[in-house]
Formats: structure tokens, sequence, C-alpha cells
């Protein structure tokens, strides 16, 4: 299935996706974005990489099982939600604060960003654990 | 009431209550083999049980005030209306002693019936232990909703000990009849105990009963005391009714209990002569005081229960199983207590115009069946345990077992009515009750007194052929009189046939049939008591239980007064049919088809049923819930036609935005054309298009979030089809007729459903549950800071959607990404990774 | 708008079902998967008409700027300005489930065509009924 201009394009793109990606999710409070959107965003690049390198090389630059990422997303986002339990709050209460950072810049900051992660890294081991599973179906 | 602390008569009878079940359970923990000991435990349990009864009518008079009005409630599910409060007045009070008294016997009982069989005491005893639990809840309960707690349990146990014999696969069919048959009616008990608490707050028997001294308690007599189908009050008693005559085996329900005779006899002599099927008619005794302001109280009561008494008295002489004779002058006795019941709601004037409820004496009625028919039951398991339970297999048994016979013969000569046993005087006031009726219901008591006559008759007939029978006497029953009744399933005991135990099979029966002649001789020691529990005592030259010298004084001054006459008709026809060889064959009861009729129609109906429902086929289950949800949208359009309003309204404004109506056709457009395509691959692009359509729409609707979230799906989604259909094989059918019906269903759920979207969409939204506010207007308000309505405490984000999602909605959206985990894990484990050859 | 949107809901809310009542097991799952945008469509059309009530453009995304409620609400209720929330959040989750859900009906369908052999629905439902005996 590898091209080899999928395979050159994906060299330029894959970089790219990930950095939008990831700027989805970090923006996702304050910005259209978000957890699922950067997870989604996540999962297509790591797909379209696979689709361009094909699996053996995929494999060895991504060697984790998707199922590692499911379960450390569910971990994040419900540890999120019980470390304000253990200070007295209620399941999941979001921790506001704004970051002060050097020559006067300002970060706004909630604690539900980690929450977010969660969520990605659950849709994007999700997303990708599937499809990685049929397309070895399709290739064996 | 909580911070009340509780009485000490409260916990009293709890613990009387739960002292039967306590011994049982502690029995468990005994090794198998201390038999002595766990009959002793057993024992303890349920002498405590009647101690503290006993102490607590002893201390409060249970006819008095104070001794009808319940004790202090210990609280429970104060919200449902059930708490712990208990209630020992003359009905409860005795029956507690009663159920508590009888206990200590069948214990013993049970010993001998069992023999040293640790396996089967060691079921045994706490299974007993529960029902006597349960049986003293039933009538000790002061809420009423704890009484039907107590009484389904009552079902439960009886259920276990019919089916004692659990590789006896006709005594668990047996066992399953009985259970059915009362748990029905305790379904009937609950119906009407809500009816009535609903109606009218009263939740507990004792705000139920008149308080003492009060002649009528019927506050609600003006409103309900009619016939109408409309009357709550009517339906509640109806349905507890219902309840009470399944449980006390009414005709047509009288069934069971011949079936459970299956049961060993301990259990028969227990629970289906002495106690349990008494609970009918004691409901129907709590429920008299008030209910008898009905009117059709007397026209439902009294022909069931005389219908049950005469039809229950034919069929037992034409018995031949001992066993299956008793169970059935059981049914008989039953119905006339019943029987019994009904007439009180009937007035007696007298010749010094004092009018009173023609009902005397009640009590005593109870107290008589039990004290000569749990005797009866005992000896005839014995006498299965020693000889046989058929009776033409008895001839001249008396020579081999003289002390079972003469108790038999003399608890029958309680059953026959005869004078010496207070037997006699209770069915004398019976008598009179049906004779004093004459004011009221005409000559209909004419045929009561018929039905009583030939009830005594029979009941006369079965003593005198049980008595020739033993003795070997002419006239008695003989082997060649019919093919042998069944065996006795419990021969295979080793029972001790001498000894301290050994006599255990027939002392406690001694005791019982001893009661019967001591209040027929010194009806003075009766009355003492057993007065105290009465509320009934109405006639003049009844206030002290008549002894026979008084009624033969008062024949020889005044002659025979009708009652009388009537007794010894049925005494001298009795007398006559019992050496007549008529009636000496064994009859099939009809009745007896009603449960295996109505669970064969069961089982065959729901077969039916369920071959007409459950296909298999995924297409007749859309098409019903199709089906059912476009019935139910016809029927609220047909309702309010008006639902058409808002599609106008729309259709109006439908035309603000032509970017989106170009958006719109585009998803018509592609959705249409998927399902008039063949190619797998058109299809897949088809549905592509379709998704991009929609992320436009999600544009037009300002929504980025969800349009960057679709697009996204889109991509993924169009690759999982395509790999799906490589895995897939192709369709081997081309033939794809479109069907009319298909597009019809279609079309009305499309229709139903883009209706729905407008009226939903268009209705305005109640406010009040967020304080006046939308919902999305409040979670626009609090996106960023909070106010005094989420207790000052914001999002911390721009982006409210994100903030829903993570926020205000996030143990929600935790669920959802627990969901797309284990959608993964589904997919990993249905798809397992294949090893390459290599590793 | 909102008829526009009712008749896209009423158009594909019926072709899925269509699909759902034929007999093979793609165009069941193809049903499935337009089932989900119509009730997605459906849900969204509860935020109302996204044109203001002038007629002058469409009402704003639902983001606020730094924080600012009073500048969306801009004198009223911030809802008159800006689309409802709500609805999109329902359905942001809506998708990812849906896709999850979708996933997980085709790996069914892929299995069962493998045991079955067929992709038949009508085929599917002759086998394995219980019969009574067993169900009893």
């Amino acid at each position: 299935m590898t091209s080899l201009i999928l395979q050159t394009a994906s060299k330029l793109i894959v970089p790219l996706a990930l950095l939008f990606a990831a700027y989805m999710t970090l923006k996702g409070h304050n910005a259209p974005g978000g957890g699922f959107i950067g997870g989604l965003c996540f999962a297509v690049t790591l797909i379209l990489l696979r689709m361009g390198v094909g699996p053996e090389v995929f494999n060895r630059m991504v060697p984790l099982h998707p199922r590692v990422l499911v379960f450390v997303g569910l971990a994040v986002a419900f540890l999120t939600g019980l470390v304000p339990l253990l200070m007295g709050y209620p399941f999941l209460t979001s921790y506001v604060t704004d970051l002060q950072l050097p020559l006067g810049a300002s970060v706004h900051f909630a604690s539900a960003l980690f929450f977010d992660v969660g969520v990605l890294l659950v849709v994007v081991g999700t997303s990708v654990g599937m499809i990685l599973r049929l397309s070895q179906e399709v290739e064996a | 009431m909580p911070d009340q602390p509780v009485p000490v008569s409260s916990v009293m009878l709890m613990t009387a209550v739960f002292a039967p079940v306590a011994a049982g359970i502690i029995t468990l923990f005994l090794p198998r083999k201390r038999t002595t000991l766990r009959v002793l435990i057993s024992l303890a349990g349920m002498a405590l049980a009647f101690g503290l009864v006993y102490a607590q009518v002893a201390q409060i008079a249970p006819t008095s005030a104070a001794g009808r009005a319940g004790t202090a409630v210990i609280p429970w599910i104060p919200v449902l209306n059930l708490n712990l409060a208990f209630l020992a007045d003359g009905l409860g009070g005795f029956f507690a002693l009663l159920v508590s008294g009888i206990g200590v016997l069948i214990v013993l009982y049970a010993r001998g019936y069992f023999g040293d069989e640790p396996d089967d005491l060691y079921r045994f005893y706490p299974t007993l232990g529960f029902f006597a639990t349960a049986m003293l809840g039933i009538v000790l309960a002061d809420y009423t909703l704890l009484t039907l707690l107590f009484w389904e349990m009552t079902s439960i146990s009886s259920f276990l000990l019919i089916g004692w014999d659990r590789y006896d696969k006709h005594a668990v069919k047996l066992a399953m009849q009985a259970f059915y048959t009362t748990g029905l009616g305790g379904l009937g008990l609950l119906g009407g105990i809500l009816l009535f608490g609903l109606e009218t707050d009263v939740w507990r028997w004792s705000e139920f009963l008149p308080a003492a001294g009060e002649d009528s308690p019927a506050w609600w007599l003006p409103e309900y005391g009619e016939i109408s189908w409309t009357n709550p009050m009517l339906g509640a008693f109806l349905l507890m009714f219902f309840g009470a005559a399944t449980k006390s085996a009414q005709f047509p329900f009288h069934y069971w209990l011949p079936g459970a005779m299956a049961a060993p006899t301990p259990v028969s002599a227990y629970l289906h002569s002495a106690t349990m099927v008494k609970a009918g008619v004691f409901l129907v005794a709590r429920l008299s005081p008030v209910f008898w302001a009905l009117d059709v109280w007397p026209w439902l009561v009294i022909p069931l229960g005389a219908i049950t008494m005469t039809m229950a008295a034919l069929i037992a002489i034409n018995q031949h199983d001992l066993k299956r004779i008793f169970a059935y002058t059981t049914v008989s006795q039953l119905g006339l207590l019943m029987c019994a019941l009904g007439l009180g709601a009937l007035k007696y004037t007298d010749h010094h115009n004092n009018s009173f409820s023609v009902i005397n004496w009640d009590i005593t009625q109870i107290a008589n069946h039990a004290f000569y028919k749990a005797p009866l039951f005992i000896i005839a398991g014995a006498l299965g345990h020693v000889a046989s339970r058929d009776i033409t297999q008895l001839n001249g048994v008396f020579k081999k077992q003289p002390a079972m016979c003469i108790t038999l013969i003399l608890a029958g000569f309680a059953l026959a009515g005869l004078p010496g046993s207070i037997s006699f005087q209770a069915k004398e006031l019976f008598l009179y009750a049906i004779y004093h009726s004459y004011q009221t219901i005409g000559s209909w008591w004419l045929i009561l007194m018929a039905a009583a006559i030939v009830t005594a008759v029979c009941n006369v007939a079965i003593f005198v052929r049980l008595t020739t029978t033993v003795l070997g006497l002419p006239g008695g029953m003989t082997a060649d009189m019919g093919c042998p009744a069944h065996d006795d399933h419990a021969h295979h005991h080793h029972v001790d046939a001498t000894g301290f135990w050994g006599s255990m099979m027939w002392v406690p029966a001694a005791v019982l049939v001893a009661f019967q002649f001591i209040g027929g001789i010194a009806p003075g020691v009766w009355e003492y008591f057993i007065r105290p529990f009465e509320t009934n005592i109405n006639y003049e030259g009844f206030q002290y239980l008549p002894s026979l010298g008084y009624i033969l004084a008062d024949t020889f001054k005044e002659g025979p007064s009708i009652p009388l006459i009537c007794s010894m008709i049925a005494i001298a026809c009795g007398l006559i049919l019992g050496f007549l060889p008529v009636f000496r064959g064994a009859i099939k009861d009809v009745c007896d088809q009603i449960y295996p009729t109505v669970y064969w129609l069961a089982v065959t109906g729901g077969r039916r049923a369920f071959m007409l429902v459950q296909t298999g086929n995924f297409r007749t289950y859309t098409v019903m819930v199709l089906g059912a949800f476009l019935i139910g949208f016809a029927g609220s359009v047909l309702r309010d036609p008006r639902i058409i309003d808002p599609v106008y309204e729309a259709m109006s404004r439908g035309g603000e935005f032509w970017p989106g109506i170009l958006l719109g056709a585009i998803i018509i457009v592609t959705a249409l054309a998927l399902p008039l395509t063949d190619s797998r691959v058109v299809r897949v692009l088809i549905l592509g298009a379709c998704g991009f359509a929609v992320v436009g729409m999600y544009l037009v609707y300002r929504a980025p979030d969800l349009a960057l979230t679709q697009l996204m799906f889109e991509i993924i989604s169009v690759l999982l089809f395509v790999l799906v259909l490589r895995l897939l094989p192709r369709d081997e059918s081309k033939s794809r007729v479109p069907r009319w019906w298909r597009g019809l269903i279609a079309a009305a759920m499309g229709i139903a459903f883009g209706w729905m979207t407008i009226v939903a969409a268009t209705t305005p939204r109640d406010h009040t549950l967020t304080e006046g506010l939308l919902l999305g207007e409040m979670f626009a308000r609090h996106s960023y800071k909070g106010t005094e309505l989420t207790a000052g405490r914001g999002g911390g984000g721009d982006n409210i959607v994100n903030v829903i999602l993570v926020d205000f909605r996030g143990f929600d959206t935790l669920g959802e990404i627990t969901v797309l985990a284990l959608a993964a894990l589904g997919v990993w484990s249905l798809i397992p990774r294949r090893r390459s050859p290599k590793v | 708008m909102t008829f526009v949107m009712a008749v896209c809901v009423a158009v594909v809310f019926g072709v899925s079902i269509y699909m759902l009542l034929g007999r093979e097991l793609k165009g069941l799952a193809m049903g499935v998967f337009l089932l989900g945008h119509a009730a997605n469509l459906c849900i969204l059309a509860q935020s109302g008409s996204p044109v203001l009530p002038d007629g002058e453009g469409l009402k704003a995304p639902p983001v606020l700027s730094h924080g600012d409620y009073e500048a969306a609400a801009h004198g009223g209720e911030a809802l008159s300005r800006m689309v409802d929330p709500l609805p999109q959040a329902l359905i942001l989750t809506a998708i990812v489930i849906s896709f999850a859900v979708m996933a997980f009906l085709l790996t069914l369908i892929i299995v069962s065509a493998r045991k079955t052999n067929t992709l038949d629905i009508n085929e599917l439902g002759k086998e394995q009924l219980p019969t009574p005996s067993q169900a009893h």
C-alpha cells in the first residue's frame, strides 16, 4: 500500500499535522478544539503515517500497542477527577489559574487540560487500534 | 419519631417474632449428629416466642384500649409506610400463642416423626423456625405492609416444606401449585393494602381497627359503603379478600391444600391445618370489624364459606388416604370459619330490643379447630409410619397401637362435634348464628342450616368410620373397599417405635386433644384462658360459654332450641351414614385439574407467543419497534391535531439562509442516492459525500468543534468502511427488488421524525429547573467565571462546548471514553491478532 | 433553517430505516451510519435557527472572547446572539462514540460472516433459534 508520493508527502505532512493536533488540544479550552478533535486529528495522522511508510517501519517508529494509550488515557482522566476528591472537592472539580511567565506574559491554565489529554489518548488509542487491527487482517 | 426511646413491648414482640428463626439458624451450626441439642434449641425458640407473647398479653389485656393500640414504632422504611410495630390484640395475640404453642409440640413431634435422621432434622428445624417467624409476623405485625411481607414469607416457607422431598417430582409440582396459588393471592393482598392505604392514609392495623368501645369505625361509610365499581373501598376489600380466600383454601382455590399433603406430616399438622391456612381466616377477621359495613360482605363471604364447607365435607367422606380425609375436612372447617365471619356482618335484635352482630365467641371457633385437627394429622402421620395411611388398611390396628388409636378416636370425636368436646359448643354457636340470621336474610338461613347439617353429617360419619375401622368393629372399612392408596413416603425413616422419642409420635396430639375435652367438660377453664381474647360476646345466655349441663337444663326448661334440634338431627344422620355402605369409594376432586389446566394454558400460550414474537430475525424486531413507535405517534397526532402548526410556522421561515438550503439539498440528494446504487465503492463514496455535507451544515450552525470532529471522523470512517468491505464476501444475492412496505415504513418514520424535530425545536423550554435560565444559557454564563448559582466556580474556558465536555459534564465524558475503550477491546478480542509465521 | 434541517432529518432518517429493513448486513451497517447523522442533525436543530432574528447574518459560535460573558450577552441573554452550546457538546461525544460503535458493528458483521458464511439477515434468522424445549 505504500506509494512513493505518499511516502514523500507524509514526511512533510505528518510533523505539521501532529503539531496541529497538539495545538488543537492545548488551545481547546478557549478556542475551537479539544481532546476529541485533537485525538481524531492525531489518529488520522498516525494512520496516514502508516499508509505512507508501511507496517514494518511504522511498528519500529511507534512500538507501543494502542491499548497502552487507551489504558493510560482512562487512568489520566480518572485520576484528574480523583485528585480534587482527595482534596475535599467534588469529583472532577477543575482548578483554574493564570500562570505567570517571564516577560510579563501569562498563560491561562485549567486543570481540565489533563482530562482533555486523557480523552485524547483514549480516542487516539481506540481509533488507531481498531483501524490497525483491521488493516492487519486485510494484509494477512 | 427516631428520638423516642423504643419501649420494651415493641422489642419484646419483635424478639418473639424472630425467636424461632433465630433458634433455627443456631441449630445449623451444630454438628449434624447432635440431634437432641437441636431439638432443645428449636424448642427453646418456640417456647421463648410463646413466653414473650404471653407476658405481653398478660401485662396488657389484649381487648382493652391499650391492647389494641399497637406498640411504638421502630422506623424501618418510613417513606414506604413500612415500619416495625406490633399489635397483640385479642385476635393477633391469640393467634401468636396458638402458633408458638403448637410450634413447641410440632418440634417434639418432628423428632418422633423423622426419627434419629440427622440430615432431615438438620434441614427441617431451620425451615420450621422460618415459617413460625413468618406466621408470628403476620399475626403480630401492626403495619399492613409488614403483614404482607410476612405473608409472602409463609408462602415461601410453605413451598419449601411441601417440596420437602426434593427428589420427588410430584411433590415439587404440588409445592409450586401451592406457591403460585397463594402467591397470586399475596399480590391481591398487596393491591388491596395499597389501595386502602392510598385512599385513607391508614397503614397500621391499630389505626384501621375501631378503638375499644366504639361501635363502628366506618367513618368512610357514607362515602364508600355502597356497591359500585368505582368504590375504592370495595376494590381494596375484594383484593384483600382474594388474598385471604386463596390462603385459606376457599372454593375454587382449595385445590392446593389437599395437594400440600405431599409435605411431611409435621408440616401438614402445623402449616396446613392449625396455622398457615388460618392466615386467611385471620385476615378476614382482622378486616371484619371495618368491612362488615360493606353491603357486599355478607353476600360474598357467607356463600363462599358455605359452598367450601359443604363441598369439602362431601369430598372428605369419599377419601381413603387419612391425610386427604383430614385435608378436606380442614378445607370444610375453613369454609365454616369464613361463613361464620361472614355472618358477623348481619344484625340480630332480640326480644329485649338489643341489636348485635350474630357472631359470637369467634376465637373459640378458631381454637376449636386447631385443637382437634392438628392431632388428627399427627396421628395420621404416626399411623403412616407404623402401619398405613390408607384407612382401608387400618382395620383392627387398635390392638397394635392402642395409644395412637385412642388419641385418634378422641380427636375424631371432636371432629364430629359430639357433646363433651368444645367442638360441640362451637358448632352450637355457629348454628345459633345461622338461626339468628333469619332476621336479616330471610329464608336463606334455611339453606345455610341445611349446608351446616350436611357438613356435620359428613363429619360424624367420618368419625364413625374411623372408630369402627381402627377398632375392627363391624361397619368399618376393609381392605377390599378399593385399591390401596399410595404408600407413605415416610416409611424409610428409622423411627424409634418405643421409648421417649417414640411416644412423641402421639403425645403432642394427646396434649392438644386434652384441651378439647377440658373445654367441653369444664367450660369455665376454657373460658378463663380464651375469654380475654374474645371481642364478640353478644348473645344473651352465652355471656359465659355454655356448658353441656347448661344446654341440657335449658332444654328441659324451655324445650329444645332449633339449633340443638338441628345438631341432633345431624348427629343421628351421621351415625346412620357412618354405617351405611354408601360413599365409601375414593373419588377425585375435579378442582384438582384447575392448576394443571391453567399451567398448561400458560405454558402453551407462552410458547406460541414466543414463537410469534421471537423469530430471531432482525427485521421482525425492527418492524415491531417501528410499528409501535408509529402507532404511538399517530395516537398523539390524533389526540391533538394542532401539533401540525409548528410545521407550517417553520416552513414559512424555511428560506432565510440560502447556503443552508444548498447544503440541505446535497445531504438529501446523497442520502437518497445511497439505496439506488449497487456498487460497494460508490456507496462508500456517497456516504462520505453525505458526511461532508453534514460538516458544512455544522458550519452553518456555527459549530466549529463539530465540523472539525466530523471532518476527521469522515476520513477515518471511509477508511474503516473500505477496510471492512475488503474483509467481507461479495453479495451473493443480486435481487434487490425494492419492497413497497420497506419504503412505506421508511417514509412514515422519516416524516414522523422530521415532524418531531420541528415540534421539539420550536416548543418553549421549561426553565424551572435551571433558575429561569435555559440550560445552554447557564453553561454560557458560567463557562469562564462562576456566579452564586455555581457556588462561585466557573469553568475557566472560553470555548463553552469544550468546558461543557470536560467540566460541566465531565463525568459523562469519562463514561463515554470508557465506552470507546470497551468498543476497542471488543474489536481486538473479536478479531484476534494473527501471529506472523516467523515468530 | 429549522425546516430545512427537519427535511434533512426526515430524508436521512427515512433512508436509514429503509437500509435497516434490507436483507444484507452491509446495507444495514450503512443504515446505522446514516442513523447517526440523522440523530446528530436532529439534536443540532434543537439549538434553534442560527440566523439572527433580524435576518442580518448568523449568530456567533459558542466561544467567549477572553471570558467576557457580558460582551457576548450584549446587554441581554447570550443565546440571543450566540448559538446554544449544549446540543453541540452532546453531538461532539456522539460523533466519536458512533465511530466506535460503527467499528464494533462492522467487526461483528465480519465475524458473523466468517462463522455463517452469509450476509443475508434472513439466513441468519433461521439458524440457532432456541427450540421451546431448550428455552424452557
